[in-house]
């Protein structure tokens, strides 16, 4: 009994010593704190940035699959300037989705915005422009999905094409493409931990360097791990709690 | 003079032509009945005048006016297209209202965003409209909360918000349980006493031979027969008019 008792006791105080020398010696939670910070600011700008710019190639890319027919009925430069401008989404998404994201975050770093010296600044860029080709796609889908009833609807009440969109279209869309949107957000927040890559002091950075100055892995990177997972959760739950508001128009 | 003329319309889809020289003309508050089989191009018919198709060739002309024509449709402007679509409502055959607004917003929604009114008097509007279809009790709820008899009925309204010259439907009743069609088709007799003109494609044959000044029986593209429906339903003149109501009413 007393064996078992002061195997408790010393595991506890081994734990405990290993905690205080990975967390607070030497101000270490101070590392994870200013790293769960960075992350959490690359996520949401990035976040912010892929958002606007999947509004925009999606409008481009469904506008053109919506219309082409129509407007190549009629012809004229509107319809040529469609087409380009859907080329160059086109192009942004093979490029994007195309290529792994640690190695955009290195051009960007290394060539593109080299006189930069904020790594943040360069993380957000990139993972924003990253996640607004996957953005795209997906509202894309979402309004693809809408019924083709419910453009002729407002057509046939003389909306045009962005009345149909703001007022019909995309407030039936998003209900769809929600859960999807959700996915990209857990995905790209997870996806920031290699922002350490190229320097940046991100949660998963800041795990990293502690076990370097520590030569303690166990602690630093399951803390790590846990603060993701706890981020993640929250974030599933607010959507959740989105979702069920936006769902109250039906049944 | 007519309010809607259609001169020779034309359209076909690839290598189909759906609508072979279509002409006929509509007098203000007649109801005009298409009846047909599938396929004979009642709804593409009436989608051309909606602007919802492009016919290839023809005219369209309401109250004497010009507002079509199949030569020059590449030079139609997009704003031009849906100013004149503004002659036309029109209720389809499943419904299409917006699942995320409730009935009185439905209804209200076109004339808020055309700008016709105060909100106040586009409220009023839409309710009195909303009464006229015998749902006033109803205002408040989503379309998902509806029968399909009463979500057509709202759809009669939203389109009659728009106060245009031509109200069509296309198969109002198709996707209905047949005791929900007479409520329909109860709205749509009551808005004939009302001096609507109408155009209404239709599998009801009892309901167009009742309720139309003049009934049109389409078969390939073409108008196979027209003419009131004493005489269209009572002394059919040619062979298909004959096989299809002889079809139409075996089963009954």
């Amino acid at each position: 009994m007393d064996g078992i008792q002061a195997w408790f006791v010393q595991q506890f105080t081994e734990l405990k010593d290993k905690f205080i020398l990975c967390f607070i010696d030497g101000d270490r939670w101070q590392w994870i704190f200013d790293g769960l910070l960075n992350t959490l600011k690359i996520t949401l700008f990035a976040g912010l940035i892929g958002v606007l710019i999947g509004i925009i190639v999606a409008s481009v890319r469904s506008s053109y699959d919506k219309n082409s027919e129509s407007l190549a009925l009629r012809g004229g430069f509107g319809y040529h300037l469609l087409r380009f401008i859907n080329g160059i989404c086109q192009l942004y998404l093979t490029v994007i989705r195309g290529t792994p994201v640690v190695v955009q975050l290195m051009i960007m770093y290394f060539i593109i915005l080299k006189s930069s010296t904020n790594g943040v600044f360069v993380a957000v860029i990139t993972f924003g422009i990253n996640s607004g080709a996957y953005v795209a796609e997906i509202f894309r889908s979402g309004i693809m999905a809408v019924d083709a009833g419910q453009f002729e609807a407002g057509r046939s009440l003389g909306f045009n094409y962005v009345q149909t969109m703001r007022y019909i279209i995309i407030p039936q869309a998003f209900k769809t493409v929600l859960p999807t949107l959700c996915n990209e957000f857990i995905a790209l927040l997870k996806e920031t931990s290699v922002a350490g890559y190229v320097g940046i002091s991100d949660l998963t950075k800041a795990g990293d360097l502690i076990r370097g100055r520590t030569f303690e892995a166990f602690m630093p990177l399951i803390a790590v791990a846990i603060i993701y997972l706890v981020l993640v959760v929250i974030l599933t739950r607010l959507v959740g709690v989105l979702e069920r508001r936006l769902r109250r128009s039906e049944r | 003079m007519s309010v809607l003329e259609v001169k020779n319309i034309q359209k076909s889809f690839g290598k189909t032509e759906v609508l072979k020289n279509i002409s006929f003309s509509l007098e203000k508050g007649e109801v005009l009945s298409i009846i047909g089989s599938s396929g004979s191009g009642k709804t593409t018919l009436l989608r051309c005048l909606n602007f919802l198709e492009f016919a290839e060739g023809g005219t369209i002309s309401v109250n004497g006016e010009k507002i079509y024509d199949g030569s020059e449709k590449r030079s139609m402007k997009e704003n031009e297209i849906r100013m004149k679509r503004l002659h036309f409502g029109l209720v389809f055959q499943d419904f299409n209202l917006f699942p995320q607004y409730n009935v009185l917003k439905n209804v209200m929604l076109a004339p808020t965003l055309l700008k016709l009114g105060t909100e106040e008097e586009i409220e009023a509007g839409a309710r009195a409209l909303i009464a006229r279809v015998g749902l006033s009790d109803k205002t408040e709820s989503y379309p998902c909360e509806l029968s399909g008899g009463q979500k057509q009925r709202v759809a009669i309204a939203r389109a009659l918000a728009l106060n245009p010259d031509i109200l069509c439907f296309d198969e109002p009743t198709s996707a209905l349980d047949p005791e929900l069609t007479g409520e329909v088709l109860k709205v749509i007799k009551s808005l004939k006493n009302g001096d609507s003109t109408m155009i209404v494609v239709t599998h009801e044959m009892g309901f167009a031979k009742e309720v139309s000044d003049k009934v049109i029986f389409m078969a390939d593209g073409i108008i196979e027969e027209e003419g009131t429906p004493e005489d269209v339903f009572g002394n059919p003149k040619s062979a298909k008019m004959r096989a299809f109501l002889s079809k139409s009413f075996e089963n009954i």
